[in-house]
């Protein structure tokens, strides 16, 4: 690995890659309104094999996610991080195969029934489990999760493949399947810990999401440099693109200085560089009580706040490890500190503005 | 010529004629741990890989095993030989390759399906040996490979991980599957198209082969197969020496008999 040193902290980059793209998630934003699974599925995997395909999926935690039960297929490297576990191949179905409706019946042999999926066709899909959650009425939880490829720094797709079809691109670190290269033997979709190779079987070749980078080198619309397609089409603007060494922008601050911005499952040790902001919830209720609209938020009659948080802590370490304890105990400060009327940087980097979200032209040559 | 010499001539003539016809054709080279490969004038009876003629061509029983890959599970292999026999025209050479495996897989249409797949291997220089694990880069292999799900490719390899399909490949494929056994015929061109590809040549040559398989269900694929060592692939020179030799006997005959016909003819015509 090179360091690039920086005022405080030491960026980790992968031999060889000058700079890294990294994307920065805040969880506490997401709608799961699916506009970046659409995205980026009419951009990159509307047909062709792809159909199967979510490059980008938002999937809801406590949940299955997609393919279902991803988290316990395996993949990824030992605790040393030096020999790759092999892990297994997701079940077809459990990705969710489109359901087949009953077209025929209605549309040629005059059925009256309703249009509906056919008998057993639907018993699984993507986010099947949607809203579900965990825990009691009236402290039930969940939250979404959006997911893509996250261009890790130690990909353990990268050492699975025998042919070296996937490479990390040297100018930002941004990993692709070199479809010339590719025979389709799968080991990189069974080495990503977080299934995010997909097989195609009409093409026989393996394909991942590719951080847009035809958008981030200006071939985008209007011939402009824009950021993928799943940030920018975003509503709530949660997603911040940029590079992890560029030490003045909002990525290297979250996730380097102020080290509120999580990785996904760190303990797969492939060092992902898509970052979560963890989900804050309203603290438990010690009854059937409603929370008012007061500031701070108080509970009407028997039901009454306690100091236990809703989404419970351990289940937030489960996916984001350890570090996420400082995180979220940084974000608490910060926002008592705006609260009581002060100034917090953080709070306002979490707040910022399209501008400061998309930096993606710092490292071009002038 | 007197009449006791032309009746010499005849018997002889009959004697040899006869002789090289009853006796038994030159018995073929017993290759050891070879694949011999037997020349024939047309492929009559072998145009399918459970063509009639294939009983009668000498079988190369080979043992297979784990190749010892660098990929997981490598040594998890089932297919334990290969069945091969061989035979060329002037024009081209037909490998068919035989096998047992209980499981006919034909396709790769979900990501857990993985087809049967059959491959030779050959030196692109026909006399050398090179690394049996797909070759090196000084010393590059052709790979002829089958695909149960309906390619067939012809590969160039300098080392693991590099196999490269080539331009206009010659190779066809044909494939058969008959209680429990796949039977997958390779013709190819003797002569190659196209640079760092293998000659078969036209004269007796041993060349090096070798053979490898995957059981799509048992999910093998790329480095984890059942594979071959190097072995002898015998080419057999033009029409074996004997049937040449028939054709010596019958033109003379045919020379002498005219002789002799002429002969009759002129003293009959005489007296
Ligand atoms: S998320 Fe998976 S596919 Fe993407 S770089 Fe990391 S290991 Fe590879
Ligand atoms: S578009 Fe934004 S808010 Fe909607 S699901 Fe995706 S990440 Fe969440």
């Amino acid at each position: 690995m090179s360091s690039h040193s920086s005022r405080n902290e030491t960026v980790d980059l992968a031999d060889g890659v000058d700079h890294q793209v990294a994307m920065v998630m805040d969880l506490n934003k997401c709608i799961g309104c699916q506009t970046c699974t659409i995205a980026c599925k009419t951009n990159w995997t509307d047909s062709g094999g792809r159909e199967y395909m979510y490059w980008n999926n938002v999937e809801t935690k406590p949940g299955a996610g997609y393919p279902k039960d991803w988290e316990e297929l395996g993949g990824g490297w030992d605790d040393e991080g030096e020999e790759r576990t092999p892990g297994e191949l997701p079940e077809q179905d459990d990705y969710g195969a489109p359901w087949d409706f009953n077209h025929e019946q209605i549309m040629y042999e005059g059925s009256d029934e309703p249009l509906r999926p056919m008998d057993d066709a639907a018993d699984w899909a993507p986010n099947w489990d949607e809203d579900e959650g965990a825990g009691e009425y009236p402290n039930s939880y969940y939250f979404y999760l959006p997911r893509i490829c996250n261009h890790c720094t130690h990909p353990s797709c990268v050492e699975a493949c025998p042919r070296s079809a996937l490479y990390k691109r040297e100018e930002d670190g941004i990993v692709l399947v070199d479809q010339d290269r590719c025979r389709g033997y799968r080991y990189c979709v069974e080495g990503c810990p977080y299934k995010k190779v997909y097989y195609n079987a009409m093409k026989k070749k393996s394909e991942k999401c590719i951080f847009c980078y035809p958008r981030i080198e200006g071939e985008g619309p209007e011939g402009e440099v824009r950021g993928p397609a799943c940030a920018e089409d975003c509503p709530p603007q949660l997603r911040m693109v940029g590079y992890l060494d560029d030490e003045d922008g909002p990525i290297h601050k979250l996730v380097n200085e102020y080290e509120v911005a999580v990785r996904l499952h760190p303990e797969f040790r492939t060092e992902p560089n898509v970052y979560y902001i963890p989900p804050f919830a309203p603290p438990t209720h010690t009854q059937a009580g409603e929370s008012t609209d007061e500031e701070p938020p108080t509970h009407t009659q028997a039901g009454e706040s306690t100091d236990e948080e809703r989404i419970p802590r351990e289940y937030l370490e489960e996916l984001f490890g350890p570090q996420v304890h400082d995180a979220l105990d940084t974000i608490n400060r910060e926002r008592e500190r705006v609260r009581r009327g002060g100034e917090s940087e953080l709070m306002e980097l979490l707040n910022s503005d399209r501008s400061e979200k998309y930096r993606l032209e710092v490292f071009n040559e002038a | 010529m007197k009449r006791n010499e032309l009746l010499l001539v005849g018997v002889l003539a009959t004697l040899i004629a006869g002789a090289a016809v009853l006796l038994p054709p030159i018995a073929e080279a017993q290759t050891e741990s070879g694949v011999p490969v037997e020349y024939v004038d047309n492929t009559n009876g072998l145009e399918t890989p459970t063509g009639s003629g294939w009983e009668e061509i000498q079988t190369a029983t080979l043992p297979l095993s784990s190749a010892g890959a660098d990929v997981p599970s490598a040594n998890d292999v089932t297919v334990e030989q290969i069945q091969v026999k061989a035979v060329r025209t002037n024009s081209q050479i037909r490998i068919r390759m035989s096998w047992t495996d209980p499981t006919r897989d034909m396709s790769e249409s979900s990501v857990r399906e993985f087809d049967d797949n059959v491959a030779i291997q050959l030196p692109a220089d026909g006399e050398e040996e090179p690394p049996i694990a797909m070759g090196s880069p000084e010393n590059p292999v052709n790979i002829w490979y089958w695909s149960g799900s309906g390619n067939s490719e012809e590969l160039l390899a300098g080392g693991p991980g590099t196999t490269t399909p080539v331009n206009e490949s010659t190779l066809r494929t044909e494939q058969a599957y008959e209680n429990g056994r796949w039977h997958v015929m390779f013709t190819r061109p003797l002569d190659p198209r196209g640079d760092a590809r293998t000659t078969i040549p036209r004269e007796a040559t041993d060349l090096n082969i070798a053979f490898a398989v995957w059981n799509g269900s048992n999910m093998e694929v790329a480095g984890q197969k059942s594979a071959s060592q190097w072995h002898r692939l015998a080419v057999s020179s033009g029409p074996p020496p004997y049937e040449r030799f028939l054709w010596v006997v019958a033109g003379v005959m045919i020379v002498v008999t005219t002789l002799l016909t002429i002969e009759g003819i002129r003293r009959t015509g005489g007296e």
